[in-house]
């Protein structure tokens, strides 16, 4: 088997795996392809992030731009896209090109550039998870970056101030997400049943915007009138992510997971001994057959206890 | 770039005339090459234009449906990320191609030493901006790896028929044919970005064709070249 591999990426919140996007589409197409990878979460240790993030390492190797991650991964078989046409992987080129002079100006606006956006949520959450004195220096530096990418490529003139480039880029942000919505139409991923790396980097570009709670959230607003595509957010989220409305961090889904199989048992045993009564119940002849109730299974990995769902 | 307006506007059917001048760019309301002046009206850039022919009622992608309009525009983003981009690496990130061709021809309107300033500035420039998007780090090997992949899924985009769309030429077929005509016809030290091109024959055939089409019914050889000497100039600014 392959050498096992490790990803570092930033956490999640919100109900979100990572808020970072590039992370989250390297996490969403290890998902969709099945590939086996630890997740370390940047925490506040002394392990920080040297730069790039994600950074996948595998062995001696290490990788870091989104795009030669999943290639190595492919590479090792873990492949999404093995099922589709040659137009279909010249679409997938196609549309990431798209996300990328698009719509990602305007995430990083609203991530980092949005005075009240950035002061409120990004910078603390970053902050908090950057050892102390890099927390002092880091956020403002990739702050200062991200400023500096919109203005370098959308910039120029005829657009002259930094309001003029703003709206220009929502605009357009707010085209490329009618877009998307009309190439996905009502198909459940981009090209049918099965998730693939368009899937995976919409998603990553998309889930960010949906579901982190900002002052200043008009990108949000579109996007919440487009129902397709928060289906198509919720729908990755809760089948291959699986986490609560809280939010664990992946390193906590084992976690859940273990919760769910004693879930799980209880449950049944439960069953069982309905299943006892009704029968003991039965074979008395004064009492019609009562109906079971029927359990239903907390699917989000939520601790509410089973026995509070039976009605003796 | 010249050469996908030429080529849009002959799609169009709409009467040309190319000027070279060498303060262009300061004529430009944008400051980007090329610009339409028509009547009392300049407008420059590909966007803008496509728009104002458009409402002056002609179209060329009205034939199209929603998911294809979103499939061209996002295959026009593709070529002008990728094509553009490596076009610009070339020109002024690698230093072999800058020193023998780039800076003499750029600088060449201007006396010493205001030739060399200008092109150092702009070397700087084009150099910033690729350090912000990440293309600083990428070698001449990937660079011309990323234009083949480019070029791949375009090929296999346009597979064997005559447009992307099928029998109707539209504003992607234009976009497409200037670059590509550009890099097979330009001159530089090596010949690996031709090469590349080359390497997909369906591609070749295309430009030839859009060329005897669109270039051949007025004197071909002067304005083909014309538009290629001129292609030459608006790309090295």
């Amino acid at each position: 088997m392959a050498a096992p591999m490790e990803l570092s990426c930033w956490g999640g919140d919100w109900g979100l795996p990572s808020l970072h996007p590039e992370s989250l589409t390297v996490m969403a197409y290890a998902k969709f392809s099945g590939a086996p990878l630890t997740v370390n979460t940047i925490h506040n240790s002394w392990r920080a992030p040297k730069g790039d993030v994600p950074v996948l390492i595998s062995d001696d190797i290490v990788i870091s731009h989104p795009a030669k991650i999943l290639n190595f991964l492919r590479k090792q078989k873990y492949n999404a896209d093995y099922e589709l046409s040659a137009k279909q992987g010249a679409d997938t080129l196609a549309y990431i090109a798209l996300l990328e002079e698009k719509l990602l100006p305007a995430l990083l606006h609203t991530f980092w550039v949005e005075a009240e956006n950035y002061c409120s949520v990004t910078k603390p959450w970053f902050a908090s998870r950057i050892p102390f004195p890099l927390s002092l220096y880091l956020p403002g530096k990739m702050s200062r970056e991200a400023l500096n990418r919109i203005l370098l490529t959308r910039g120029g003139p005829p657009l002259y101030s930094l309001t003029e480039v703003e709206a220009q880029i929502y605009r357009d942000a707010k085209e490329c997400l009618n877009l998307l919505s009309k190439r996905l139409g009502t198909s459940q991923f981009f090209f049918g049943d099965t998730p693939t790396t368009l899937d995976a980097f919409v998603f990553g570009f998309l889930a960010p915007i949906y579901k982190v709670h900002f002052p200043r959230v008009q990108l949000q607003e579109h996007l919440k009138q487009l129902p397709n595509l928060c289906r198509f957010c919720d729908d990755i989220l809760t089948c291959y992510f699986r986490l609560s409305v809280s939010g664990h961090s992946p390193a906590g889904q084992d976690t859940a997971d273990a919760n769910l199989q004693k879930l799980t048992q209880l449950v049944n045993k439960e069953s069982n001994l309905i299943e006892k009564m009704d029968d003991n119940l039965r074979k008395s002849p004064q009492h019609p057959p009562r109906k079971l109730t029927t359990l239903k299974l907390a699917a989000g990995g939520e601790e509410s206890s089973p026995l509070s769902r039976l009605s003796p | 770039a010249t050469l996908c307006f030429q080529a849009f506007l002959q799609m169009c059917n709409l009467p040309i005339r190319v000027v070279c001048r060498a303060n262009a760019e300061y004529m430009s309301p944008s400051g980007k090459l090329p610009f339409i002046h028509v009547g009392n009206q300049v407008v420059s850039e590909l966007g803008p234009i496509v728009q104002f022919v458009k409402a002056k009622g002609h179209s060329l992608s009205d034939g199209l449906d929603e998911v294809q309009k979103a499939e061209m525009k996002a295959y026009m983003e593709l070529v002008n990320n990728m094509l553009l981009t490596a076009e610009l690496y070339l020109q002024w990130c690698d230093d072999v191609t800058v020193e023998e061709i780039t800076h003499p021809r750029y600088g060449s309107p201007y006396p010493w030493p205001l030739n060399r300033i200008l092109s150092y500035q702009k070397q700087w420039e084009v150099r910033r901006k690729m350090k912000a998007i990440g293309w600083a780090g990428k070698t001449l090997e990937q660079v011309l790896e990323d234009v083949d992949q480019c070029c791949q899924a375009l090929s296999q985009r346009l597979g064997t028929q005559p447009y992307f769309f099928n029998k109707q030429p539209t504003e992607l077929d234009a976009l497409v044919f200037g670059h590509l005509f550009t890099i097979l016809t330009t001159q530089l030290i090596t010949d690996e970005l031709s090469e590349k091109v080359k390497n997909y024959s369906n591609l070749t055939a295309f430009c030839r064709r859009i060329e005897q089409q669109y270039f051949g019914g007025h004197d071909r050889d002067s304005s083909a070249a014309a538009a290629a000497r001129s292609a030459k100039r608006s790309l090295l600014r």
